[in-house]
């Protein structure tokens, strides 16, 4: 484990006993459990597949924020997505939309719980291993940013999960 | 909210809100347990039963198979009733007649759902009663994420369904007789996995001339208290009727202490008043021992807002209610951090963002921590006891301390903004995924960037660094008490001084790297309000807000249409907020300017009557229609009854005098008003405005030191006395 890691880790268990002392175990305890409900409950783990020319993925909810987006933009390992490259849609045979085409007047809707599938591609074609993707939404309704960034390893369609 | 009111099919009913302290059932009154609501932009569905402030469901819904067709209840109602917290619907499906009762639960919490079915058929027939709900289990506040696997039971008093420290318990008195997940049979057991839908039927059998009843109890929370509360048989469920008397004792009782008010020359503010007062009962939450408070509003931020809860408790206050605002300062000052936490993006001092009996929630905002000094000599002032604000004097000292170090030693003033850096770094460190809201700043409008030196922030610093030297003790050292003071004098000057804005004969919103933020918000009426500045230069500032590019007949925007940033649905930068409202009802009142005053409580009052007895978060700013808007906040009502009572009778209270300070602000056509029942102290005031005359009636222990504009009076208790009103 790196040096940054350890130093994070033991952080980590600081703060979790400063917590408890101040708040009690309960507390801190629930707190866990929410953040590892939005950690799993966002992005789908595992779901990243690479396609013909980029990759695919599932989010199993909304990241954070419901409601009507305007605006969705996207970035892998840091680099900036063209609008046209990136595309939302329901589930499995529902129709693709491109985000360009999304816009205030014609937002993107996500509730609570609803899935959504969004395909990269064409973007440059990663290697193997793992992939960090940035989401940006912007709501309707309230201007600040929501975003959303994790990393997973990219597999090969029809591997395992 | 609580007044009685009747639909039938077809029509477009308003939310309603079923709820105890502890729980809640959110429906629209067509019949089933589901509420779509506008949110944030697209249609979200609020309906379901919570508790503990955690969502406990989604739509929760029921359909009725008789003679082998299936009909849902809201296209069966024939007539529906909500009253106080009992909902009840009335349907016909294939010649049965069916009465369906719900209420929330206080204890376990949750909601008890009972459908009585009657036939005038000769024959018995079978039923098959349909249950239908969504599980959610997640605290209100992560409003937007539903968690995807659950743990899903059967046991011998029902379904148990957990997620992670949540769970929930269905039970019914009539047994299913078939399970189902997302539509596909379950044979009952243990099942981990995704859960969209949870579902069970029950056979009745329905004859002539007698009912069959069937009663659901779904109840839950945190997973730990559930376990740890008696299972509740099948056949021991509440009965509906009697769950909902109680509550309405319960209602009686507290209403029935709360003071009266009379306005003959304004009934409509008299009427706004007992709407207002409902409403903010409503708000009322103990989720769990040791945590009293307000929820925010309701559907979404249905959970203890700290910062909101700061905007109600002065109301609650004068409603007499001081041992709730005391609990509740309790609730908050516990969970004060006492060093920096990363993890919660919290600084040492700070007071959180959101608090719940299950986890606490962040802190990071910038305005939360600074309204407590000043809520603390409020609750002392109305209650007279000292005993809370000793105890509370640690988390005080360490509030204002919060506060110095936020300080900009040239001016005085309170830096807000950056907030949420502190969490960004926690997330970095410890997170696999991150994700977050891009705010830079987080005051009372956390949409929209009001750095570095909010107006409202110095107003509110000015006003906690006062209680702070107010609630000085013979344990406070002299030089503190000459820091504080100085500071308070630097920053009084600095207010006035940089925040003038010429042009507009109002005030900056705030300041940035030392240039003025040129934008013009009502939240510059705090410092009118305040009374940090003359009254000619106060006059203008209430009389330049008054103008309609920031007051639109249903209210005061949060930003001037005439900004290049204004939008009229934008949340914080341009939509009509009530809270708004109420700063200019109070600034106005302030300034001297009653009429614009009235005027201001008027609009109020008229959205109240709109919304019978509710009152939405907030409003388009081009049409007065709630957008992106809780259908009740309190920051909509209480504010209203604080200004109420401040402002239009002009009372300031110290009861550890006990002294009134009377100076009413009604219009000079006003001829009379009353007000009973008012809580100070030990004792009780009473009022009666004629003729230009004050008749003030106490019951206290103590005389009452009473104070007019021009006179005074010592008023024994079991007494009354008279001063001038004007």
């Amino acid at each position: 484990m790196r040096e940054r890691g350890v130093g994070a880790l033991l952080s980590l268990l600081r703060q979790g006993l400063a917590l408890e002392i101040g708040f009690g175990t309960r507390s801190v305890e629930a707190l866990l459990w929410v953040a590892e409900t939005v950690e799993e409950a966002v992005y789908a783990p595992g779901s990243m597949v690479r396609t013909e020319r980029g990759v695919r993925f599932e989010l199993s909810n909304p990241p954070l924020r419901a409601g009507a987006f305007g605006a969705v933009r996207a970035w892998v390992d840091g680099t900036p997505v063209d609008p046209r490259a990136v595309s939302v849609r329901e589930g499995a045979g529902t129709p693709w939309r491109a985000a360009a085409s999304i816009s205030q007047r014609e937002p993107l809707a996500l509730r609570p719980g609803q899935a959504a599938e969004v395909r990269l591609e064409p973007v440059t074609a990663p290697g193997p291993g793992r992939l960090t993707v940035r989401l940006e939404l912007e709501s309707v309704a309230i201007p600040p940013l929501v975003w959303l960034e994790f990393s997973d390893e990219v597999r090969e369609p029809g591997g395992p999960a | 909210m609580s007044a009685p009111s009747s639909t039938v099919a077809g029509r477009n009913p308003a939310p309603g809100l079923l709820r105890t302290l502890a729980s809640a059932v959110l429906l629209d009154g067509r019949g089933d347990v589901e509420l779509l609501r506008e949110t944030r932009g697209a249609e979200i569905d609020w309906g379901g039963v919570y508790a503990q402030h955690v969502r406990l469901t989604g739509p929760w819904r029921i359909s009725i198979e008789v003679d082998g067709t299936s009909v849902d209840l809201p296209s069966s109602v024939m007539s529906t009733d909500l009253e106080g917290d009992r909902f009840r619907s009335l349907h016909l499906v294939g010649g049965l007649r069916l009465v369906q009762r719900i209420v929330p639960l206080a204890s376990p919490p949750g909601a008890v759902r009972t459908l009585t079915i009657t036939s005038a058929e000769a024959a018995a027939k079978p039923v098959c009663v349909t249950s239908r709900f969504v599980p959610y289990l997640l605290p209100v506040m992560v409003e937007g994420i539903r968690p995807v696997d659950f743990l899903v039971e059967t046991g011998v008093s029902g379904l148990r369904v957990r997620h992670r420290g949540f769970a929930l318990g269905f039970t019914s008195d009539v047994l299913p007789s078939r399970l189902y997940v997302d539509r596909a049979s379950w044979r009952g057991g243990r099942r981990r996995g995704r859960a969209a839908e949870i579902a069970s039927d029950h056979e009745l059998r329905v004859g002539a001339g007698v009912s069959a009843e069937i009663r659901f109890l779904l109840v839950g929370g945190l997973e730990r208290d559930l376990d740890h509360t008696p299972r509740t048989p099948g056949t021991s469920i509440p009965d509906p009727e009697t769950v909902a008397g109680q509550l309405a004792l319960e209602e009686a009782a507290w209403s029935g202490l709360r003071p009266e008010l009379a306005f003959p020359d304004a009934p409509e503010l008299e009427r706004a008043y007992d709407q207002a007062r409902s409403a903010l009962r409503r708000l009322y939450t103990q989720p769990a021992p040791g945590m009293t408070g307000l929820v925010a509003g309701y559907p979404w931020y249905s959970t203890i807002w700290c910062r909101d809860l700061a905007w109600m408790l002065p109301a609650v206050l004068w409603l007499g209610d001081h041992a709730w605002v005391s609990a509740a300062i309790d609730s908050v000052l516990r969970l004060q951090a006492t060093r920096e936490l990363e993890l919660l993006g919290a600084e040492a001092g700070e007071l959180p963002m959101q608090i719940s009996p299950g986890p606490v929630f962040l802190f990071g905002t910038s305005d939360t921590t600074l309204h407590y000094p000043a809520l603390a000599l409020r609750s002392l002032r109305h209650s007279g006891a000292a005993g809370s604000t000793g105890s509370w004097k640690e988390a005080l000292e360490r509030a204002i301390a919060w506060g110095e170090r936020r300080t900009d030693p040239r001016t005085g003033l309170f830096r807000n903004g950056g907030e949420v850096a502190l969490l960004e770094r926690a997330a970095q460190r410890y997170a696999r995924v991150r994700y977050g809201i891009d705010a830079p700043d987080t005051t009372i409008w956390d949409s929209t960037d009001r750095r570095d030196h909010a107006i409202d922030l110095q107003v509110l610093w000015w006003e906690a660094l006062r209680a702070a030297v107010a609630l000085e003790g013979p344990g406070t050292d002299a030089a503190t008490h000459r820091r504080r003071t100085l500071l308070i004098d630097q920053l009084e000057g600095s207010i006035r001084g940089l925040y003038r804005w010429p042009e507009e004969g109002y005030l900056y919103d705030s300041l940035r790297a030392g240039e003025p933020v040129r934008r013009l918000r009502p939240n510059a009426l705090r410092a009118v309000s305040a009374g940090l500045f003359e009254p000619e230069v106060a006059r203008a500032i209430v009389r330049r807000a008054s103008a309609e590019d920031l007051t639109t007949p249903w209210g005061v925007r949060t930003l001037s249409s005439r900004d290049p940033g204004y939008r009229a649905d934008a949340y914080h930068d341009g939509q009509v907020w009530t809270i708004a409202t109420a700063w200019a009802a109070d600034a106005a009142f302030a300034a001297g300017e009653r009429e614009l005053g009235l005027t201001y409580l008027r609009t109020i009052a008229a959205r109240l009557a709109t919304e019978a007895g509710g009152a939405n978060e907030c409003y388009r700013g081009d049409r007065p229609e709630p957008y992106d808007s809780c259908f009740l906040l309190g920051f909509s009502v209480a504010p209203f009854l604080t200004v109420i009572f401040e402002r239009l009778w002009g009372l300031t209270p110290d009861a550890t005098v006990p002294r009134l300070e009377v100076r009413p602000g009604f219009p000079p056509s006003w001829r009379s008003a009353s007000l009973d029942g008012l809580r100070l102290g030990d004792g009780r005031v009473s009022l009666r405005f004629r003729d230009g005359e004050l008749e003030v009636g106490w019951t206290g222990p103590r005389p009452l030191e009473l104070v007019g504009r021009r006179d005074r009076a010592s008023v024994p208790g079991g007494s009354r006395a008279r001063i001038s009103a004007r």
